[in-house]
């Protein structure tokens, strides 16, 4: 009997490169022998994408994407399709985690020089994954049709409207319908059920062929290629099999615990994750008292609310997304990681973290006047991380690095 | 924060200090209680395992707010089922249309001209935990007070200017606003009193008082009906979240058995290359 499945799955090996991308892709695939915590997000990232993927496809057997049943499907899934809630609530977490993971995934980035030469690529490839993230998230969030998707359905969409010349057409074109309504919805829902997930995973799969072709980088931001044994393989490397799926598989045990917690515990997330408005119908008469963005998109929004002109806000928060994609062409450093970078370095990065986060706060709250110059201040020191990095890249002292991990 | 290295600690330090005053100051600014006039809500905490209580809720709400307000995702069997009622005498009791079967929505009771006699239509009250949350209902419910300038002769000072008369009134009695002499606080924390040992009192107003004999329940019952009722309206707005509450901790305590082993076999593995 197994000398038949032997020699059948040779036959197909023959025939399909099997054995071989499994090793040089998963098996045998070396990486740095010394990395942290910095580096598990990324593994921690495709397994929520696989959550969202499972769960939703689950999801939209029960779900009905028409104007006056999308409510109302989803208080089906959570009282009668049994373990519906289950799913739903695994959805609605897995979104939020996924963004609070890829987030310390790019944070992990900008630290240890993860988009320098050779990795441009890699690195383009996660932004445009981002960007189709986000449109993502949008356009998942509007399905339920509850006030929050409704209301900031309205909010994203006439942004397309403050484009000059096309911004009207472009708005009636991207709606459907002269108001958001049931068209919008179903186009939204094709959007995110096929459209969008098609193109996430043909990014995934280009940002992990072209990682695994000039290698994964370390915290040291050693070129571990330099030193090869005989085999070619580098000296400081471990294969992927067993050493870091079962490294990856603690930080799965960890975010386990954590989306549990979540999930069971506090699915609305305080009213950031599910926010308490979207638990009433959609109802174009009347307009929230405060119509928030979720937590992940709050930085931009933000920065969006802190530019007084509609059209100038679509720009800075457009342009705070897209510059990402040239964080590589914009540092100069000779060195990749933080630990060898200089002093302007460190403070440059604190800084922008601590902006982000309080661009985020300030986007989930209401608007006063001091709020207002510290969104205009946070707005201007994240840009300035950017803009500013081929400056203090060049002109700072930075240490040596060891020539092996 | 594994990239902190001394010499920039200081700056981090800064740093990290004018955003933490900024906050504080922050949120110093933004005062004003979720309850409009009420102040702040009152704190309520459900217990869905109090089964006795759940079925006093919706005993409650089924003959006094049914009338007007549907719960049209939630079905009636579902209901006795997990409200542990044995649907004989749920039905019997509870359900007044005979021809509803259990599998049926609640879906109300309400001629479809009703938006007439309030100004509005009463909602469906099916999610209202859930846009409006526990701590509101719980002190919504109990803050009506007399005003013969309004439609139905009261207000209420959680939500001021509300379209829905106080259907408890029978029960609660006429509760009023009133003022009341207050002692005064002195600097050193004590009770204020003047050079001849009297207390110092000062009248405020906007307190709450139930006119003693106007109504069939105490303060407390009152109080105990309306928890039962909140309590019942968190449940409604999501049946399984005891299970939830339940399941949560098995899953929890699998994935603390997963993390252990794991990295129990992870350091066993490390050691082949971290001598």
């Amino acid at each position: 009997m197994s000398e038949i499945a032997g020699r059948l799955f040779s036959w197909v090996n023959d025939r399909l490169p099997i054995v071989n991308t499994f090793e040089r892709h998963l098996s045998k695939h070396p990486v740095p022998s010394k990395v942290n915590f910095w580096y598990l997000f990324g593994a921690l990232a495709a397994v929520t994408l696989i959550i969202q993927i499972v769960t939703g496809i689950w999801l939209i057997m029960p779900y009905s994407n028409t104007e006056e049943q999308a409510f109302s499907s989803i208080e089906y899934i959570m009282r009668d399709v049994d373990y519906g809630w289950v799913i739903r609530y695994m959805h609605t977490t897995g979104a939020s985690l996924f963004f609070a993971v890829v987030y310390l995934h790019m944070f992990r980035g900008l630290l240890y020089g993860s988009y320098q030469k050779p990795k441009e690529l890699v690195w383009i490839f996660g932004c445009t994954i981002y960007v189709a993230m986000m449109a993502e998230g949008f356009l998942g969030y509007v399905l339920p049709y509850g006030q929050m998707s409704y209301w900031g359905a309205q909010v994203i969409i006439s942004l397309f409207g403050a484009i000059p010349y096309v911004g009207e057409s472009l708005e009636l074109w991207v709606r459907g319908d002269y108001y958001i309504s049931g068209i919008t919805v179903s186009r939204f829902f094709a959007l995110h059920v096929v459209a969008l997930p098609l193109v996430l995973i043909a990014l995934v799969f280009l940002h992990l062929v072209a990682l695994h072709e000039v290698g994964a980088g370390n915290p040291e931001g050693v070129d571990i290629e330099k030193y090869l044994d005989d085999d070619g393989i580098p000296l400081d490397s471990v294969p992927f099999f067993p050493y870091k799926v079962l490294n990856a598989l603690v930080a799965i045990g960890v975010f386990g615990i954590v989306f549990s917690v979540i999930m069971f515990f506090f699915p609305e997330g305080g009213g950031y994750f599910i926010e308490m408005a979207n638990f009433e119908k959609a109802n174009p008469l009347v307009t929230p008292d405060h119509i928030a963005p979720v937590w992940y998109y709050a930085p931009f929004y933000t920065m969006l609310r802190a530019v007084p002109d509609p059209l100038g806000g679509l720009i800075v928060m457009a342009a705070a997304v897209a510059i990402f994609f040239i964080v590589p062409w914009l540092d100069n450093s000779k060195v990749a990681s933080i630990r060898y970078k200089g002093i302007y370095s460190k403070v440059a990065i604190t800084l922008f973290g601590v902006s982000f986060l309080t661009l985020g706060y300030l986007g989930t709250v209401g608007v006063t006047e001091i709020r207002k110059t510290m969104s205009v201040v946070c707005t201007i020191i994240y840009f300035a991380y950017f803009l500013l990095m081929p400056i203090y890249t060049k002109f700072e002292t930075t240490k040596v690095v060891p020539e092996r991990l | 924060m594994i990239f902190l290295h001394k010499e920039i600690m200081n700056f981090q330090k800064i740093i990290f200090f004018i955003f933490f005053i900024l906050f504080t100051y922050d949120l110093n600014g933004a005062a004003g209680g979720a309850c409009k006039d009420y102040g702040d809500c009152d704190k309520f905490d459900y217990s869905l395992n109090d089964i006795e209580s759940l079925q006093r809720g919706a005993s409650t709400y089924i003959n006094y707010c049914y009338g007007c307000h549907s719960l049209q995702y939630s079905r009636w069997g579902r209901v006795a089922t997990d409200l542990q009622i044995p649907e004989d005498i749920f039905f019997e009791n509870l359900v007044f249309d005979k021809s509803i079967k259990p599998g049926d929505l609640m879906t109300g009771a309400m001629p479809e001209d009703s938006a007439n006699w309030f100004g509005v239509a009463p909602p469906d009250l099916t999610l209202v935990s859930r846009y409006k949350g526990d701590d509101w209902i719980y002190s919504y419910l109990r803050a009506y007070y007399e005003d013969s300038s309004k439609q139905y002769g009261v207000n209420n000072l959680v939500y001021p200017g509300t379209a829905m008369p106080n259907v408890l009134l029978a029960l609660q009695g006429n509760q009023k606003l009133v003022c009341k002499d207050i002692p005064m606080i002195a600097a050193n924390g004590g009770q204020k009193r003047d050079e001849y040992g009297n207390d110092v009192l000062k009248e405020k107003c906007g307190f709450l008082e139930v006119e003693e004999g106007t109504g069939k329940l105490t303060k407390e019952e009152f109080d105990d009906l309306i928890y039962d009722l909140t309590n019942f309206l968190v449940y409604v707005g999501e049946p399984i979240k005891a299970t939830r509450e339940r399941l949560g901790w098995y899953v929890i305590f699998y994935f603390l058995i997963f993390t252990a082993l794991s990295s129990l076999l992870y350091r066993e593995f490390h050691k082949d290359y971290n001598k």
